[in-house]
């Protein structure tokens, strides 16, 4: 198993992509900090049997990531565990309807740019922490192919780029403390948000794709899992593109 | 141990120095109190008192003095 033995902290658990990273890395022997924004008695169940069937602990944190003292909170109430943390995988992500910049609140922009980003950022340098102390880690951010080509609207494009810059500079200061640090960019996958997205952007995307598909969220977590295992030890710094070879 | 002993064993520690360097000593003076030194040096204190330090108050750690005001004010430490 690629993750045995390895504590993972993954945010924004409770559906689409981080749903299918919680499988993927308990599945690969990890055992789990689900961040998920509230108490759902499904998902509740869900951890339960993830527990049972691959013998790994899954305890489920709480925090709405709009809310900085929610992010510090719950960072305080796994760091309290003491714990180390091998992994960290930031997946929260919201997208909004597309429109134009000239048709955008600055509001939204901020709202968006709290979740897509600060609150992440805020939530890596706590739990990053336990990481340095243990000399070791993997950080895995959730970007976006929009980062690279504007595929979505401006301020989710703008925050995924962002993010790339973050684990640029990340890689870097952490490097001296065996963490590495690397993103993943996938393209329109199949998830809720996957769904939001216009039939016109959907097919635009489409056009540029070698795969003429969407990815599925299991196949964006199997990246995941392999920067986040001893696999991808010579990798830090990077953007992996999971989106079907976009042109 | 006292608190005092534990707390200058932490710089010794984490910073690979000895004791008669600690009078005076501010980060980023030696070589090895770099801000990696630094997060190593937190990283031991907050084990050695049982403590979780705030991003400020690790920002504001700017010295072996300073340090000490910071744990006796922040965290009821007393030296
Ligand atoms: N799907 C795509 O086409 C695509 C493409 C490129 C990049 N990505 C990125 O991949 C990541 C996962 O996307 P996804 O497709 O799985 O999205 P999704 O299906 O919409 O799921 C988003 C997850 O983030 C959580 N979340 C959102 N806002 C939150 C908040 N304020 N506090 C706490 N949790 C919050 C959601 O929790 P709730 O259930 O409580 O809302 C949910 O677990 C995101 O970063 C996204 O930007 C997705």
């Amino acid at each position: 198993m690629l993750l045995e033995g390895k504590t993972a902290v993954i945010t924004g658990c409770s559906r689409g992509i981080g749903k299918a990273v919680l499988n993927r890395m308990t599945a690969q022997g990890a055992s789990a900090f689900a961040l998920v924004r509230r108490e759902d008695a499904a998902f509740t169940e869900h951890c339960a049997a993830l527990s049972e069937k691959y013998g790994v602990d899954v305890r489920m944190v709480y925090a709405d990531f709009e809310n900085e003292n929610a992010v510090t909170a719950a960072a305080r109430e796994i760091l309290k565990t003491k714990e180390r943390i091998d992994i960290l995988v930031n997946n929260i992500g919201v997208a909004f309807p597309q429109r134009m910049l000239a048709m955008t609140p600055m509001e939204a922009v901020k709202r968006s740019f709290q979740i897509n980003v600060f609150s992440g950022m805020l939530f890596t340098q706590l739990i990053s922490k336990s990481m340095m102390r243990g000399r070791r880690g993997s950080i895995v951010f959730l970007s976006s192919s929009a980062a690279f080509d504007g595929g979505a609207n401006i301020e989710y494009s703008a925050g995924k780029a962002a993010v790339l810059g973050e684990v640029r500079r990340l890689a870097v200061e952490l490097g001296g403390f065996g963490i590495r640090v690397n993103a993943i960019a996938p393209g329109l996958t199949d998830t809720d948000m996957g769904g939001i997205t216009s039939e016109e952007v959907k097919a635009a995307a489409m056009s540029r794709n070698i795969m003429k598909r969407m990815g599925e969220p299991e196949e964006i977590a199997d990246a995941a899992v392999f920067l986040a295992s001893d696999l991808s030890r010579f990798m830090t710094g990077q953007t992996l593109r999971v989106d079907g070879g976009l042109l | 141990m006292t608190n005092l002993e534990k707390y200058n064993q932490a710089f010794v520690e984490a910073l690979e120095i000895t004791e008669d360097q600690l009078p005076g000593l501010e980060y980023q003076a030696i070589e090895q109190w770099d801000s990696v030194g630094h997060m190593g040096l937190v990283a031991t204190l907050e084990d050695a008192f049982d403590i979780m330090m705030d991003t400020d108050d690790i920002i504001d750690f700017s010295s072996y003095e300073k340090g000490k005001e910071i744990l006796a004010k922040n965290y009821q430490i007393e030296f």
